[in-house]
């Protein structure tokens, strides 16, 4: 009766992850809650029984009695204590749906991998009969069934059967879906490669990978057992007198409700604190198992500090950044992302943002395009031809953006809508920011299409993305960034998503847009390659902080922060010999809520002092408009010692 | 016309699971007793040839296969098969009852998606307010209520309601009033009032879990890059929200709504007999408890034709909305 959960991404499985899980499962207070009532109910209704002192099938002399001392939820016509009553109803529908639950993550798990791994004709066949058991009402072969063996004597273990039989589908859907993912993912290519059998590979390799959405969906199938359970027995095709089930108990205080009301309430209470209960669980589960979906931290709008300015901006800078701090309210408490970033961009100008994922160039992309999330704290100064950014409200920025700055997001083929067409998508982003005619909105569509690059654009109007390879849908994008003749375009990680042949095709683009339109454009990249083949200036980017800003020049032959020589050393080249092994920066960069004391980069540093671990570097002039932050460096001082590698701009291929 | 094409394939993949379907169902209710218990034990008892006689026109005497074969040929030249009551004809009897239960089946349904479309929008524009946790635990709520119950519990409500205003304000028992009103206006209001009741189970036992699946669709949309990117655009938040993100959320809820079909149908069943409506429900659960074959096969015939039909409705629809889906298939 309920949706399908939407599916867990899968999690490998090790021993350390479970415990993990438990401890998120735990600090979902909802969950752990839910779960202890549900202890507390299944204890009521399997030793509760040993100790009352009524029989469920004990005739007392006390009949009709409303909640008393001695029959705490009374008595029904016939004189039968409900307490007792309502513990036999929950033990045989708990037994009932955890025997419904079990058998259907069984054959559903089974089913699930077997269609999901072997896909083609397996699948097909296994899939018609899922669809088998949907076309029809699982409650009408359910009583039909139930009829049949209510003569027979079985009691809940044939009602439990015969809705395991019906109930697998969902679990099979469910697995299925993660298989069919999971199926080309390297560890299990590698597993195959090495000869393993495939029910092997099926066990050992899926399996623990599907652990996860099978937990999910298996428990909340038990509150879908339950109901269905009870609705069966409530139109008399499930549990029989003389023994009781919840719904038996609700179908037969139907027409006292008004009379004797305790008949009906407490155990149509009890079905609901039980389904309940399952369902909260179900949730912690899903959240606990999938770590990317926890909730942040319940803020709605995201905060702005604009610092207050004294300096003068010269008139060729575009855009100027000071001191630009951005933190995220989360669950462990503020992550800082941007950490006083100070950035120059003069007017047609190209500067390559540059560093790891993680280092804040995207989020200092998106404080520059007032679209941060609510969770976020922005302070500091981004003037932009003249105005100020920070805390610009709403219907100002939304005036700036796509008209005078644009953006290029890093995968085209999510960043277009699917359900809308090319020429749509084009032609809005014209008539967002002019009061043009459709047809007007269109001709500049087409325009803009052919000035990027897509051949016979007129008539790929009406086409929609699905219908463009990758790099043709980011250079509608690139259309669409241009559509106003913007001063900044802002491109984040535009050619990441597309093949190395593709991305040249599409900085090409980018280039030609650059010299028809005469934008400016910040490149942000972790790729060293594309930025020395378009940047005019570099700025290189650890931990949040700026570390070092140059012209491509400078930074390429002469780089000064020991991290921007770790990145240059660690490109492949043209250059090197072959076999010369490629060189990578030791260890990983720092997590944002544990930085370290001094200079982020001191623990992978090879060159660092004492001091570093202490001191926080700040940017020393080099030579004229080169500055970098290391300790290590003096204001128009000799570069580093050791491990100076000469490093010429590196080709690309 | 490329959807016609569409949905002839999607009907002609249909039969097979239809075929294999009807013939287990065949084989459980056949297997599942003697419909002539009753006339064998009568007292006095009746005549022996009145028993083959009965047995013969209901094909007792046949073995099983040769009975589902009867069945089939029958069925596809129109024909439902004898009922175990004699003076009931299977074809009619459905008929009315399928037109009773249809009616507040799929207006509950319609009630359900548009509450559950602008639940879930609300919820997801608005994560963290009141306003979704308010709508969150009532979807928990009702997510977890067994419809009986609420059924039983809202009949009581009308019941009492009532009796305090001292006049039938709303119907609680039957599908019509015994007598119907001479006016066609009067009979319209009259079938409207005894749906309130039974529609309002119906769309509070479902909306829950839809409006959460809506929920959740929208918060991805909302996440999404090209939500991102029309904001970059610098079109409206309104836009933003009616163009590109509940355009593109209401597609996955369509599947969940026609998947979900067959669970609406079970919880009219129980609704049904709560409030002593003489539609679908009722007519399963007599033939059912009457070992009547034929009815049963009818019944479930009707149900998964409708299933099919309703399935096929929403791929269109997904169609409809989602262009990568039109061309594929």
């Amino acid at each position: 009766m309920s949706a399908d959960p939407p599916p867990v991404p899968a999690t490998a499985a090790t021993p350390g992850q479970w415990r993990a899980v438990l401890a998120r499962f735990r600090r979902h207070r909802l969950a752990a809650a839910a779960l202890v009532v549900l202890v507390l109910v299944a204890l009521f209704a399997f030793v509760g029984p040993l100790l009352w002192r009524y029989g469920h099938d004990e005739i007392t002399p006390d009949n009709s009695q409303p909640p008393s001392a001695i029959h705490p939820l009374g008595t029904d016509s016939l004189g039968h204590d409900l307490l007792a009553q309502v513990m036999r109803g929950t033990q045989q529908s708990l037994l009932i749906a955890l025997t419904v639950a079990l058998g259907a993550a069984v054959v559903g798990t089974v089913i699930g991998i077997v269609a999901g791994y072997y896909r083609g004709t397996v699948d097909a066949l296994l899939m018609r009969l899922v669809d088998l058991f949907l076309t029809v009402p699982t409650i009408a072969v359910a009583a039909v069934l139930g009829h049949n063996f209510a003569g027979s004597g079985g009691g809940w273990v044939l009602i439990a059967v015969v809705l395991a039989a019906l109930m697998w589908t969902s679990v099979a859907r469910v697995v299925r879906g993660v298989v069919l993912g999971l199926r080309e993912r390297e560890f299990i290519s590698a597993a195959r490669a090495l000869g393993s059998s495939d029910l092997r590979i099926m066990a050992r390799h899926i399996l623990p990978n599907v652990a996860g959405p099978i937990i999910v969906s298996v428990t909340i199938l038990v509150a879908t057992a339950i109901l269905a359970e009870t609705a069966l027995s409530f139109i008399g095709f499930g549990v029989q007198p003389p023994d009781t089930s919840l719904g038996l108990l609700v179908a037969n205080a139907q027409s006292a409700v008004a009379t004797r009301p305790w008949l009906f309430y407490f155990p149509g209470l009890v079905i609901l604190l039980i389904a309940l209960s399952i369902n909260f669980i179900g949730d912690g589960l899903r959240d606990a198992l999938d770590p990317t979906q926890t909730k942040g931290p319940r803020r709605r709008r995201y905060l702005a500090q604009p610092a207050a300015r004294a300096d003068a901006v010269p008139d060729d800078v575009l855009l100027s950044v000071r001191d630009l701090r951005v933190v995220f309210a989360a669950d462990g408490g503020d992550v800082p992302a941007v950490r006083h970033l100070d950035l120059d961009l003069r007017r047609g100008e190209v500067v390559g943002l540059v560093g790891e994922s993680g280092s804040g160039k995207s989020v200092s992309a998106a404080a520059m395009m007032g679209l941060l999330p609510p969770t976020a704290t922005v302070s500091g100064s981004i003037r932009f031809a003249g105005q100020e950014l920070v805390g610009l409200a709403e219907p100002r920025f939304r005036r700036l953006r796509g008209s005078r700055i644009a953006m290029v997001f890093q995968d085209p083929m999510s960043s277009l809508s699917p359900v809308h067409t090319i020429g749509d998508q084009v032609a809005e982003a014209v008539r967002v920011h002019r009061g043009c005619s459709r047809a007007e909105a269109r001709e500049r569509a087409v325009e803009l299409l052919d000035t990027v690059g897509i051949p016979d654009a007129r008539n790929r109007l009406g086409d929609y993305p699905h219908q463009f390879s990758g790099g043709m849908r980011q250079r509608v994008v690139i259309a669409m960034a241009i559509a106003n003749d913007p001063d900044l375009i802002i491109a984040d990680e535009p050619t990441t998503a597309l093949d190395v042949t593709v991305q040249a095709q599409v900085l090409a683009a980018l280039r030609a847009v650059r010299e028809r339109t005469g934008a400016a454009i910040l490149m942000i990249t972790h790729d060293l390659g594309i930025v020395a083949e378009v940047a005019d200036r570099i700025a290189v980017m650890y931990a949040g902080r700026l570390v070092e800003v140059g012209t491509a020049a400078e930074v390429f032959d002469h780089p000064a922060m020991p991290y921007t020589r770790g990145l240059l050393d660690s490109v492949p080249r043209i250059d090197r010999p072959a076999d010369e092994e490629l060189w990578a920066i030791p260890g990983s960069p720092p997590t944002m809520t544990a930085l370290p004391a001094g200079c982020a980069f001191a623990p992978r540093c090879t060159v660092r002092v004492p001091d570093c671990s202490t001191v926080v570097p700040e940017l020393v002039p080099l030579t004229v408009g080169h500055r970098a932050a290391c300790l290590r460096l003096t204001p128009g001082g000799e570069p580093l010692p050791e491990p100076a590698t000469t490093t010429p701009i590196p080709e690309r291929p | 016309m490329e959807i016609v094409g569409f949905a002839l394939r999607r009907l002609l993949v249909a039969i097979p699971v239809l075929l294999v379907s009807t013939f287990l169902i065949f084989l459980a209710v056949a297997k599942s007793g003697d419909p002539l218990t009753e006339l064998r034990e009568r007292q006095p008892p009746v005549p022996p040839h009145t028993i083959a006689a009965e047995e013969a026109r209901l094909g007792l005497d046949q073995p099983v296969l040769q009975r589902y074969w009867n069945w089939l040929t029958g069925v596809i030249q129109g024909d439902l098969g004898p009922s175990v009551d004699r003076n009931a004809d299977i074809g009619m009897e459905l008929g009315s009852r399928l037109g009773i239960t249809m009616r507040f089946v799929l207006i509950a349904m319609l009630i359900a998606a548009v509450l559950a479309i602008l639940v879930g929008v609300v919820s997801a524009v608005r994560q963290y307010s009141w306003l979704d946790y308010l709508f969150t635990s009532t979807g928990f709520l009702f997510l977890a209520m067994p419809s009986f119950w609420l059924a039983v519990l809202l009949k009581q409500g009308g019941i009492e309601l009532n009796a305090l205003a001292g006049q039938t304000l709303i119907y609680t028992v039957g599908d019509s009033s015994v007598i119907p009103p001479p006016t066609l206006g009067g009979r319209i209001a009259d079938l409207a009032g005894h749906m309130i009741l039974p529609t309002i189970t119906l769309v509070l036992i479902n909306f829950a879990a839809w409006s959460r699946f809506q929920r959740s669709s929208m918060l991805d949309v909302l996440g999404s890059d090209y939500v991102k990117l029309a904001t970059a655009k610098g079109l409206r938040r309104r836009t933003v929200l009616r163009k590109y993100a509940l355009r593109t959320a209401l597609t996955p809820l369509v599947t969940v709504i026609a998947l979900d079909f067959t669970a609406v149908f079970a919880g009219a069943v129980v609704t049904e007999t709560v409030f002593q409506w003489r539609g679908m429900g009722d007519y399963l659960l007599e033939s059912i408890n009457g070992r009547d074959v034929n009815a049963v096969m009818a019944w479930l015939l009707v149900a998964a034709v409708a299933v099919v039909l309703f399935n096929l409705f929403a791929d269109i629809l997904y169609a409809a909305l989602d262009p990568r889906i039109r061309r594929v298939r």
